[in-house]
């Protein structure tokens, strides 16, 4: 906990001199290392703040006006109704440069494939009686109605063509004129005019509907009962977006966010959960034994140090099942329970005959992986509810208590929504690290160093979110250790989410920082991370050629 | 559409058809054992066109109505097992002015209808495939193909 907190405050102190020691050429500066870690984080928050500049949440109200702001645009450019210019826009899914561009090289063209057309194709002049063109009865003039071709229908044919299309689905919005040969665009005056109420509002909700979904830009949150829409301004490398709802979702394959694990990890990991998934079921029951006592334990709290219940009271790993004991730093590595390779060189899985067996169809090792991922799963969904607890019940209690508004409580909600991300974050690189090629054996090391930084990280987190912190719920008083117990948890918070970003990074490149990385290990231990870091901020994300051959000169 | 439109439709439909029809052609509605009248199925014949291998058939069709007619195109079939790339195994014609969800208008009469079939039959689509025996050979050996037409006109001949 005391390093954790040193790196913290460290990293508080030497911000401001962040343009100082950059401006200086940082190859001569040596004894600068450490702190380059902020100024790295410092460009990272510049970028994140632009990436989140790249999409806007858009609300029912929102799409509606920049649908009439578009097609009030189309129709004063080129002069023409506000029903033609939505007609026009729909046929171009909604783009009014493509609009501008198709109507400016060939007016003729478009009206005609479009269907606007600027003259009556039939006329009757003198007719008193019109026969409809759909039940050949015959009707007065002013019985029947045309669109501007002049093709002469009654009114009750008119509803029911409309109704018919209407609820047959989106395609309504092409309606043409029932002649067969005209090709004369219906647009939504005439439906304005004829359809029931109903129908109607239907029409307007296909019009919106179309808006969102025909434009390229534009794409409805996939979260159940979310009618928010994203606008997202392409160019940006992450697709990873947050909705007002507070669904986080990938843009471009809108699977649920999956930074840093690309869209095709994606697809393939969940088309395989879909096929194990049978297995996996009662792999996974919700219990475990107690590793000690044998009693079933149901896991009802989000970290994975598990305490069975009194007289045992053993602690465990809910992962690996070991004592918690063997996770500590004695053991050298803090919480190395996410290495397969350590516990199936060592034996472990050796033990019993069906193992073996299972091994051979590498069911073993999508075990190992994917109980993992699901773990992170439910760790997330526990996580979520606990914020959610925490925001509407738990805040005002501790304030009470500890006689402190809520407004310097923040620092605790900060905490959770970092737990819910980095959860969402871990699970993702289960996928990752099941597809990382078994024989890149430097990238699998460096990404398991990462991933078990990060994942110790952050149960020492989500440890002193969930269980410090229920003291203080319980105080009478106002306790002195609240103070601390703020400090560590803001530390601890801040601490995880570098841990996080740096494995992000790393994944993000393709741990393409693997060569320097191997090249920093030969120097002292203390300071490869601080270079590895380094090599990336001083010349650009992905740039491990250079950060190696800087490496290599020193 | 409005209910009964289609039967009122149907009505004009028939009065039109007497009034005047393509030669060769036959579309009346269905006769029921009472006596009376279906009009909500009709009986056609097409006559293969002249100078075609389709020349001398004279093709029965039967066009089936539904109540949502003419919201909803109706269903149009050849006896089961009829020979044509774009005519299914039961019979059913595959055409696009018959698809509701893009070709069909309300405003297709009874008489374009046949006609269009008419064509079809001599120029048949090859992007729509229906049956497999009639696509492929149409595809592989054109010669076994216009045999397989011909023998089929010699089999529907015109009812005297």
């Amino acid at each position: 906990m005391d390093s954790s907190d040193d790196d913290f405050y460290s990293g508080e102190a030497m911000d401001d001199d962040y343009d100082y020691y950059n401006s200086d050429d940082a190859e001569d500066n040596d004894d600068y290392e450490f702190i380059e870690e902020d100024p790295d984080e410092d460009i990272d928050n510049l970028t994140s703040r632009r990436q989140q500049q790249s999409y806007t949440v858009l609300k029912e109200d929102d799409i509606c006006q920049r649908q009439e702001d578009d097609i009030t645009r189309v129709s004063t450019v080129l002069s023409i109704s506000r029903v033609d210019a939505s007609i026009l826009l729909r046929h171009y899914n909604w783009c009014v440069s493509k609009v501008h561009d198709a109507w400016f090289a060939d007016e003729d063209g478009v009206r005609k494939s479009v269907g606007l057309l600027e003259k009556p194709l039939v006329q009757f002049p003198n007719a008193k009686e019109l026969t409809c063109g759909i039940c050949f009865e015959s009707y007065a003039r002013d019985e029947v109605l045309s669109a501007v071709c002049g093709h002469p229908f009654c009114s009750a044919c008119w509803r029911g063509y409309i109704s018919a299309t209407v609820n047959d689905g989106p395609g309504c919005l092409t309606l043409r004129c029932p002649d067969p040969s005209c090709r004369a665009a219906i647009g939504q005056d005439m439906i304005d005019k004829l359809a029931s109420g109903e129908d109607k509002a239907k029409y307007c909700r296909y019009l919106i509907r179309s808006y969102v979904e025909d434009n390229r830009k534009t794409k409805w949150c996939p979260a159940p009962g979310c009618e928010y829409a994203v606008d997202f301004a392409a160019g940006s490398g992450n697709f990873d977006v947050w909705c007002l709802c507070s669904y986080s979702f990938c843009w471009n394959c809108t699977e649920e966010a999956h930074r840093p694990v690309d869209c095709g990890t994606v697809s393939k990991w969940i088309l395989k959960n879909c096929a194990e998934s049978e297995n996996m079921n009662w792999i996974l029951a919700n219990s475990k034994p107690c590793p000690k006592c044998k009693r079933p334990i149901e896991k009802n709290q989000g970290c994975m140090h598990m305490t069975c219940s009194p007289p045992c009271k053993f602690e465990f790993c809910w992962l690996c099942l070991g004592a918690w004991s063997d996770h500590g730093e004695r053991t050298g590595g803090f919480y190395a329970c996410n290495r397969y390779e350590t516990a199936k060189q060592q034996g472990d899985y050796d033990e019993a005959e069906r193992r073996r067996e299972m091994a051979k169809n590498s069911l073993e090792k999508y075990t190992h992986y994917y109980e993992r991922w699901a773990s992170n799963q439910s760790s997330r969904q526990k996580a979520l509810a606990d914020l959610h607890q925490m925001q509407t019940v738990h805040l005002e209690k501790l304030s009470d208590i500890q006689c402190t508004p809520e407004s310097q409580l923040k620092f605790i909600i900060e905490a959770w929504l970092q737990i819910v991300e980095c959860r969402r974050v871990l699970k993702w690189t289960y996928a990752y690290g099941y597809y990382l090629p078994e024989h890149e054996l430097a990238k699998k090391q460096f990404f398991e160093y990462l991933q078990g930084e990060a994942e110790s990280g952050l149960e020492r987190l989500h440890q002193c979110a969930e269980k410090e912190l229920q003291q203080f719920l319980t105080d009478e008083s106002p306790s002195k250790e609240f103070n601390d117990f703020r400090t560590k948890l803001a530390g601890l918070t801040s601490v995880t989410k570098n841990y996080f970003e740096n494995l992000v990074r790393a994944l993000e490149n393709g741990l393409a920082d693997v060569d320097s990385h191997a090249a920093c290990s030969k120097t002292t231990s203390s300071k490869h991370a601080g270079g590895a870091s380094k090599g990336k901020s001083g010349r650009g994300k992905g740039s491990s050629r250079t950060g190696g051959s800087h490496d290599t000169g020193r | 559409m409005s209910g009964g439109i289609a039967r009122g439709r149907l009505t004009e439909e028939r009065k039109a058809w007497r009034k005047n029809h393509p030669h060769g052609f036959v579309a009346k509605p269905e006769a029921t054992k009472d006596g009376s009248v279906n009009l909500m199925v009709w009986e056609c014949i097409i006559p293969g066109k002249a100078g075609t291998d389709w020349e001398g058939g004279y093709f029965p069709l039967t066009l089936y109505f539904s109540e949502d007619y003419p919201s909803k195109p109706p269903k149009c079939k050849f006896p089961q097992g009829f020979f044509h790339p774009n005519v299914y195994p039961s019979g059913t014609v595959c055409l696009s002015i018959l698809n509701e969800d893009n070709g069909w208008r309300p405003a297709i009469t009874v008489k374009q209808i046949l006609v269009g079939i008419q064509d079809l039959l001599d120029q048949p689509n090859p992007a729509d495939p229906a049956q497999t025996d009639g696509y492929q050979l149409y595809i592989q050996d054109p010669a076994e193909y216009k045999k397989r037409v011909r023998q089929q006109a010699n089999q529907y001949p015109p009812n005297l």
